[in-house]
This record gives structure tokens, sequence and C-alpha cells, in this order.
């Protein structure tokens, strides 16, 4: 094999990615840090663990410049200049390493179930007449009773990042993807491309995965109570036949920095629903001018307004 | 019987080329994993030897050069495939006789002379597709009921059951309407289901329907019709008291197994006072009959008219009876 595809390890992000040569640069595409060194891969990447599916591109990288640029043109005003002027050339088409998960919960949970009842109640009160008077009313009154029980489901698809460079937050802002269109993974499919490397362990990305899956059984059960209202008080999950697997997911990254020690900007799009999201680095001196201007917009509303009252009481 | 793949999480069976169990997730056991064992590699273009890379537009690898394309595996998501066929046991004339049966016995609020004056229009032959499904289930479920319960009408319940189901019907029809899949339904004779359709004997030739759904739009129906049988068993046997409300059910399902099947139908157009009805004949079983029937307006009219008049002669006598009473 020759050495068409490259190594790229990235000291400030952590990312580990094997890309083809043709595509390199020489900073890294997820943070565009230049502390990154390469060398041929080789040897290592190949006795790593293969992934077990893989999500193709939908999105071909003509579609996500168009939508980086719309996305830029929209966060316009308070970005800097340098990234209104910067040209859209190093979009990134990368295969990030997520861990998949699965199981069956049986849950045990305690709860408090309202169920509201009607009930005449009399009170005092003073007449039209100020002389004091004796009434009844309707109210709808709550009593908490004590529930206890199993849940029981599967839990499917949680997703949960196997990249250093990429944590479970901003994974979370692009998803969700489309399982359904997953293959069993081939290398087919990654040629030409960048792939990150796992640099989370299955057993990382496992602890993950379980909080995840906790949360979304907690979620689960209290929709599941009755009554009116409802309160979970506490629940224990019994998690069994547990899967961890490694999937490969489309994303286009666009990563900028402007000066040195500036905070690095990043937008991912979902590869495969083209969904974008990023945060732009704001400009100081931008956002006080901002500010500015929308406090001189507020007072001149407010003067017309007064203007307006003028003119109208005039005609009165 | 053939070896067939079972999920190892909940027992069902996977199809061929399944990734993953539809029901609880997990991946199949995979094949080849030779396949995956090789590292990120360089592929060539087999009729130029340039370098070639997936192409997201075409959704596989394709050459830059050449324009040529290779392919990958398919996704596996086919159309559904009928895998069997229930017998026509009524014949056409026993379905006729069935029709003109059924139309004699309608209640009051049909036209006195519909079964003498229903004109005949056309008689098809047809099979109609539906999936037959078996499945375990451990279902939780909780509900307020009227059972315990103190000065709210109601009381919080919950409870656990294992249930198993036995050849629920799940329709994939798109000529029959849901409520006549429900009325013919209980008269589905699964025995002797064959290989190939029915041959009549008359010659009455038989419209096969097909399935057109994909298998995942498939699976998401036949599960979501489990749950719901599931509910339903909940609320009539296992949540107390005699009323109840807010009844919810998780469960897992296990063993979920499916038998794609087409159910013999005869099918009915007839004409009363110049519009069209139709009726729907199992093919099974003439005692599965259901259609839309002409409604006599005349008769409605007399219906509330009674009442009507009930109610005013109720009006004009209460101030007589108070009277009465009261004195
Ligand atoms: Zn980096
Ligand atoms: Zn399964
Ligand atoms: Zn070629």
């Amino acid at each position: 094999m020759e050495t068409e595809q490259l190594e790229i390890r990235c000291d400030d992000c952590g990312a580990t990615l094997t890309m083809p040569a043709h595509r390199f640069a020489a900073v890294c595409p997820f943070c565009a840090s230049p502390s990154v060194v390469d060398r041929p891969a080789g040897e290592s990447s190949a006795r790593r663990e293969p992934p077990d599916f893989i999500l193709g591109f939908v999105i071909d990288r003509a579609e996500a410049e168009r939508r980086v640029k719309a996305w830029i043109g929209r966060s316009r005003f308070f970005a800097p200049s340098a990234l209104k002027q910067a040209k859209v050339h190093s979009v990134e088409g990368i295969y990030l390493p997520v861990w998949l998960y699965g199981c069956i919960a049986h849950s045990q949970y305690e709860a408090r179930i309202g169920e509201d009842y009607t009930t005449t109640e009399s009170y005092t009160t003073t007449d039209s007449k100020g002389r004091t008077v004796h009434r009844t009313r309707t109210v709808t009154k709550t009593e908490w009773r004590e529930l206890s029980g199993t849940h029981a489901s599967y839990v499917l698809d949680v997703l949960v990042t196997a990249s250093k460079g990429l944590d479970n937050a901003e994974l979370e802002t692009i998803e969700p993807f489309d399982l359904r269109a997953m293959r069993r993974y081939d290398p087919a499919i990654v040629s030409g491309w960048a792939a990150e490397e796992a640099t989370l362990s299955r057993d990382e990305g496992h602890e993950l995965a379980r909080s995840e899956a906790l949360e979304f059984i907690e979620d689960r059960i209290e929709d599941f109570l009755p009554g009116d209202s409802s309160s979970l008080q506490h629940f224990d999950s019994r998690l069994s036949s547990e899967d961890t697997d490694l999937v490969l997911l489309p994303i286009w990254v666009f990563a900028a920095r402007y000066g040195p020690n500036a905070e690095s900007l990043r937008i991912l799009i979902n590869g495969q629903t083209g969904e974008v999201q990023g945060k732009v680095p704001r400009s100081i001196v931008k956002i006080v001018a901002g500010s500015l201007l929308g406090l001189l917009a507020v007072a001149l509303i407010f003067l017309l307004g007064l203007f307006a009252l003028g003119v109208i009481g005039s005609f009165l | 019987m053939t070896q067939r793949a079972v999920c190892s999480r909940c027992e069902s069976p996977l199809e061929a080329g399944d990734l993953r169990c539809a029901i609880c997730g997990r991946a199949a056991e995979e094949h080849a994993r030779s396949v995956a064992r090789a590292s990120i590699q360089v592929l060539r273009c087999e009729s130029c030897g340039a370098a070639v890379s997936y192409d997201a537009k075409v959704g596989a690898p394709n050459c830059s050069f050449c324009d040529s394309v290779m392919r990958l595996e398919e996704l596996v998501d086919p159309v559904e495939q009928t895998e069997g066929y229930a017998p026509f046991r009524v014949t056409r004339d026993e379905a006729r006789a069935a029709l003109a049966a059924w139309l004699k016995r309608q209640g009051f609020f049909r036209p006195a002379d519909l079964a003498q004056r229903a004109r005949l229009e056309s008689i098809k032959a047809i099979y109609w597709v539906a999936w037959v499904c078996d499945a375990r289930a451990y279902v939780t479920w909780t509900a307020d009921s009227n059972e315990g319960a103190w000065r709210s009408a109601w009381a919080p319940h919950s409870g656990a059951v294992q249930l198993a189901f036995d050849d629920v019907l799940v329709s994939a029809s798109r000529g029959l309407r849901e409520e006549e899949v429900r009325a013919l339904a209980p008269y589905v004779d699964l025995k002797a289901v064959a290989a190939e359709p029915s041959v009549l004997s008359d010659g009455t030739p038989v419209a096969l329907e097909t399935f057109d759904v994909q298998r995942s739009g498939a699976r998401r129906r036949i599960v979501s019709a489990i749950h719901r049988s599931a509910a339903h068993v909940v609320e009539r046997d296992h949540v107390p008291g005699t009323r109840f409300r807010e009844v919810h059910t998780s469960a897992l399902l296990e063993s979920l197994e499916t038998r794609r099947l087409a159910l013999p139908a005869w099918v009915f157009a007839y004409r009363y006072e110049d519009r069209l009805y139709r009726a729907v004949v199992s093919g099974g079983d003439a005692r599965g009959i259901t259609g839309k029937l002409p409604f006599s307006l005349a008769r409605l009219f007399l219906v509330i008219g009674a009442v009507i008049l009930a109610g005013l002669a109720a009006l004009t006598l209460l101030p007589i009876l108070l009277r009465f009473f009261l004195g």
C-alpha cells in the first residue's frame, strides 16, 4: 500500500485522524490548531479495532460549503470581520467515531400520584352592602397517593462520542442521525475521506452511554405515571444485555482561528441531514457597539412615541 | 425446518440482510468479519486504476476520472412479499347468498325494501394482505381506576404481566378499510395456508393485492399494533375496578414472528337508489361479512319526531303531575 493515507494527531484537541494525503492541511481539521503531528498511516491504524457500522455522507462538499456560508451570513453582525471575509475552503468531511449503546432496562420506581377531586368549602366575605356573609364555593383539591411498581423497556440508539476532539454536548447539537440508513462498516465507504480514530475507550463510552440511558429511562418513567399530576421519588434500574458498538457518523467540519490566541471557531454540519450548528467567537467591540445601537433605537422609538402622542393630543 | 438466525437479546427471528434486530436494536451476528478487519485503505478503480473515493451524491464509491461507480452491498429494505395464501372456502354462490341474508337482517334504520331493491353491480374475488404475528411480551403498566379510591374518583395502580399473543392480525391492505378488516379478522382461517393462491372452480379470476410496504415500515406498524393489543389486554383483564383512565404500558416484546399472508374475500358492489355500496364477505367463512349500508332518512326522522313528541308530552304533563302529587 502506498502512503496515500496520513495519520494526524492534534496536540490541542486530542483528535487522531486518518485522512487521504491530498486533503492534508497543516492545521487540525477539528480545531484549526497548527500543532499537528503527521505520519504515514500504517501499522498502528491497522491494529485498531474496526468500526461495526457506518452511516454514509448524503450532503456533499458543495452543499456543505453553501450551508456554512449561509450560517456565517446569518450570524454576521457580531462575528469578527476576519470571519466575514474568510473563504470557506477548508470544510472537511470527517467520519466521527461514536459509541452506539443499547440494553434491556428493568426499573423499580416509587412515586407520588396526585388525584384531583372537587369539594365545597364555606367562606366568609362582605357583600355589596358591607355586611359579613357566609358562602360556599367549589374548589379542586389534590390528594397524594403512593405508587410503586416496575417499568420495563428496551433502550435503543443511545449515541455518545468516542472522540476526544468533540464532546457529547457538541455532538447532541447536530443529532439526530437516522440510523436506519446504517450499513455494516466497509472500508470502501471511508475511502477518500478523513476518519477519526476512537480516542475514548469502549469502557469510557459505556459509562457515558449508561448515564445517558438512565436519563432517558427517568423521562420514560415520568411519562408512564398515572394521575392528574405525579412526581417520581426514586427509581432503580437494572440494565442487562448491554451492547456498545462502534459507529462512524458523517459530519462536515469548518474550523478556523483568527489570531494565535483567539478562540477557535467550529461549525459542524450533520453529513446526513445538513443540520448546521456552531459558535462564533464574538468580537467585543462589536458587541458593545451593538448594544449602544440597540439603546439608541429604543430611545428613538420612545421619542417618536411621545411625538405621536403630542400630535394626537393637539387634534383632540 | 431450516436454521434461522434469532436475535440473541429478544429471540425474535432475523430476516436475511438485517443489520440490527428491529425489535430491540441489537446488532445481528456478523457473517464475514474479515471485510471489516481491513484498515482504511485507498481503493483503486477497477476500470482505470485511479484512486476512488466515496461520493455523497451517488451514495457509493465513485471514480472521478472515468465516472464508474463501485457497487456496495445494497441497503436491505425490500418490499414485503406474500408468503402464503389462506384458501377460498366460500363459493361465489354462497357469498351471494350470505350477502342477501345479511341485507335482509339489517336493522330498523335501513330502508324496508333494501333486500329486494339492492341491485348487484359486481362480484370480485380478491386476496387482501395482512401480517399475522405471534409474540411474547412482558408488559408493565400503570392506570387510574375507581378501585380503592378515596375522596377523588381515581386511585393509582400498577402491575406487570407476561402475555402471549397468537395470530394477531395487522392489516397491510390498501383496498380494505380498517373497520372492514376488524369485522373480517375473527373469521380468518389460518390452518390451511397454502404456498399458492386458490384457483376457483367456477373460473372467477382472483385479484392479488400485494404488500407495498418496505420491511422497516412494516415492522413499525406491526410493533405498534402489538403494543396496542397489549394495552387492550391490560385494560380488559388487569386493571382492577370497573372504570379506568390514564392507562400506560411499557412492554418488552420477545420472539416476534411475522407471517405475510394473503387472505381471501368476496367484494360486492351493489346499487340502491342510484348509489353504490360495498360489502365484503370473508372467502374463508361466510359468517364474516361487513359493508356500508344505505340509511333510511325517513325512518330516522320518524324516530326523532317520536322523541320530540315524547319530550313535549312530558313537558305538558309535568305541571299536571306535579300539581297532582304536591297538591
Ligand atoms: Zn485539533
Ligand atoms: Zn432483538
Ligand atoms: Zn476509473
